[in-house]
């Protein structure tokens, strides 16, 4: 088995819009889904297509995961490129970055993306949460005035 | 989580390609399992997360699943506001479900009936990771506390209740058996039948402490054992002084904030391969630098060294810096050197302490003018301090690195 793992010396993901990217092993070692794909082939180049994840996102996942699988850069750098990396991302990209780490199964940039999103709803109105995340209430007004009454305590 | 089988099975390009379109139309985090939902909110302050109840039907429940809380009375407006708060969620919560982290902080004096409440629900629901800040007497804090067996983390802060001025004392005794990482913050150590103060003894799986502003009683030395240790982190803000006497042999990295005000006994660091000062001054003494030294001289196998440009000022405050060897540094792989402009607070007591060495009142004008006009000092690394430790540090590779970043972050 890890005879056959260390011979794939390149692998090939193709996103959602067709985009190819060219990656080592290494790289894709956080991304759970791909690495069962891998496990389950012998062959020295494997090709996956990962058909949630359009070619933007993923080429910034990658960005992320060879910055984090690198030896040479430090604790440090490392901090302030995640720090640059959430600024420059609007709402919508975080979002889909964590539908992306959700479907490839990678847990420290999960986590990385959940914190994220938190850090902008945090001390935000429920009205700035619904449409951070553009939830369709299905209470009814009555209803909803209802449940903060109820939940008053947590309103004050 | 999906297991390994199902994520194979998503692989299909057909058939999953219009997923992708229909998430970019509308809710984009109902696709998510609540699993993944439940894992933001548990990044939330237990405010936020609680409030999303009102969001739509799918979160009216969602947050009573929270495997974990974080209560700060700062979030709150009043400390009644507050109390109520924490009483409902713990009445609310699915107490079905384990509670594997609770951060509990509050300012003001803790009602000791709600204390013992929210340490009681932790550790019946099997508290892993427990950090608890509070105003109040030790005794008020049940002492099972001390005893639980599914404690892995734990941060405690005890501040002494106001009419009571003496620190708090530590309990003698400890039995968590699967703690691996303790903080404590605002405690005296008190000293054993032996005359040390030695109360992490009993703690075997020890691998991360941090000590900050704590002290030690009827003692004059902090004796830290442990077979497992791997990280130690030293916070002082007090001048109290003490020695500290690590018996730790798998110790391999040592961090200082603070203002350096210990010894450390004779083969304290042996086993110290990384350490990382950021120290900063009292500005009524001068014996910081003193200190540093002491520490440097014992770091015999220290492989790398990180210091701040603060760190750098103070020792280069030593006098006859360029005449000192510090062989114990001779086989330093990596210096790191942390620069972020000095703040003007550190640069005011770097200034009385220069004061205090000067001999003519002229002296002292011109030293006021330049630190007022900023041309004192020169520059966040001090002048020649670099050649110090090259010279005592021949093979190491130096590397400056700019932190200014890091305040950016810290105000955004």
């Amino acid at each position: 088995m890890a005879a056959e793992k260390s011979s794939i010396k390149i692998i090939t993901l193709i996103a959602a819009d067709g985009s190819v990217f060219e990656v080592e092993p290494n790289i894709v070692k956080e991304m759970k889904t791909v690495q069962s794909y891998i496990d389950e082939l012998d062959q020295n180049t494997v090709s996956i297509p990962l058909p949630n994840v359009f070619g933007n996102d993923l080429a910034m996942i990658i960005e992320y995961c060879k910055k984090h699988a690198s030896e040479e850069e430090t604790k440090e750098a490392k901090e302030e490129f995640d720090f640059e990396f959430v600024k420059r991302m609007k709402s919508d990209d975080k979002l889909r970055l964590l539908q992306a780490a959700s479907y490839l199964n990678m847990e420290s940039f999960l986590q990385f993306m959940a914190k994220a999103i938190a850090a902008e709803i945090e001390n935000q109105s429920v009205e700035f949460v619904r449409d951070y995340f553009q939830i369709e209430s299905d209470f009814t007004p009555e209803e909803e005035a209802e449940l903060r009454k109820e939940n008053e305590w947590a309103f004050k | 989580m999906s297991n390994s089988s199902d994520a194979v099975t998503m692989i299909e390009p057909t058939t999953k390609r219009v997923t992708i379109r229909e998430c970019q139309n509308k809710d984009n985090i109902s696709d998510l399992p609540d699993c993944i939902i439940l894992h933001i909110l548990s990044f939330l302050n237990a405010k936020d997360a609680v409030r999303t109840c009102i969001l739509s039907s799918r979160w009216k429940d969602l947050w009573k699943s929270l495997l974990s809380l974080t209560l700060h009375s700062s979030h709150f407006r009043t400390i009644k506001i507050f109390n109520k708060f924490v009483s409902r969620v713990l009445s609310l919560r699915d107490s079905s479900i384990s509670l594997h982290a609770l951060d509990f902080y509050k300012i003001g004096l803790m009602a000791p009936h709600l204390l013992k409440r929210i340490v009681n629900y932790a550790l019946s629901h099997n508290v892993q990771r427990l950090g608890l800040s509070v105003v109040c007497d030790i005794a008020q804090i049940p002492p099972t506390i001390f005893s639980c067996h599914t404690l892995t983390y734990l941060k405690l802060s005890v501040y002494p209740t106001r009419g009571n001025r003496e620190e708090t004392l530590f309990p003698n005794s400890l039995n968590l058996p699967a703690l691996t990482v303790l903080d404590l913050q605002n405690f005296a150590f008190c000293a054993g039948d032996n005359g040390y103060a030695e109360p992490f003894l009993a703690l075997n799986r020890l691998k991360q402490l941090a000590i900050s502003s704590c002290t030690v009683r009827d003692a004059r030395i902090l004796r830290v054992s442990s077979g497992t240790l791997f990280k130690l982190t030293l916070h002082n803000h007090s001048e109290d002084f003490f020695t500290i006497e690590l018996r730790t042999p798998s110790l391999c990295t040592f961090t200082f904030t603070g203002t350096p005000f210990q010894f450390f006994s004779k083969g304290s660091f042996s086993s110290v391969k990384h350490v990382d000062i950021d120290a900063n001054l009292f500005s009524r003494y001068i014996e910081p630098p003193v200190f540093l030294l002491s520490w440097l001289r014992q770091l015999s196998n220290i492989k790398s060294l990180i210091v701040s440009a603060t760190t750098l000022q103070i020792i280069a405050l030593y006098p006859d810096l360029s005449k000192l060897k510090l062989p114990s540094l001779g086989m330093l792989k990596s210096l790191k050197v942390k620069t972020k402009p000095l703040e003007y607070g550190f640069c005011m007591k770097l200034l009385d302490v220069k004061l205090e060495k000067v001999k003519s009142q002229k002296e002292a004008t011109k030293l006021r003018k330049a630190f007022k006009e900023g041309l004192e000092p020169s520059s966040p690394i001090p002048d020649g301090i670099m050649d110090f430790f090259i010279q005592n540090s021949p093979l190491a590779e130096v590397e400056i690195i700019d932190c200014s970043w890091q305040k950016a972050q810290s105000t955004s």
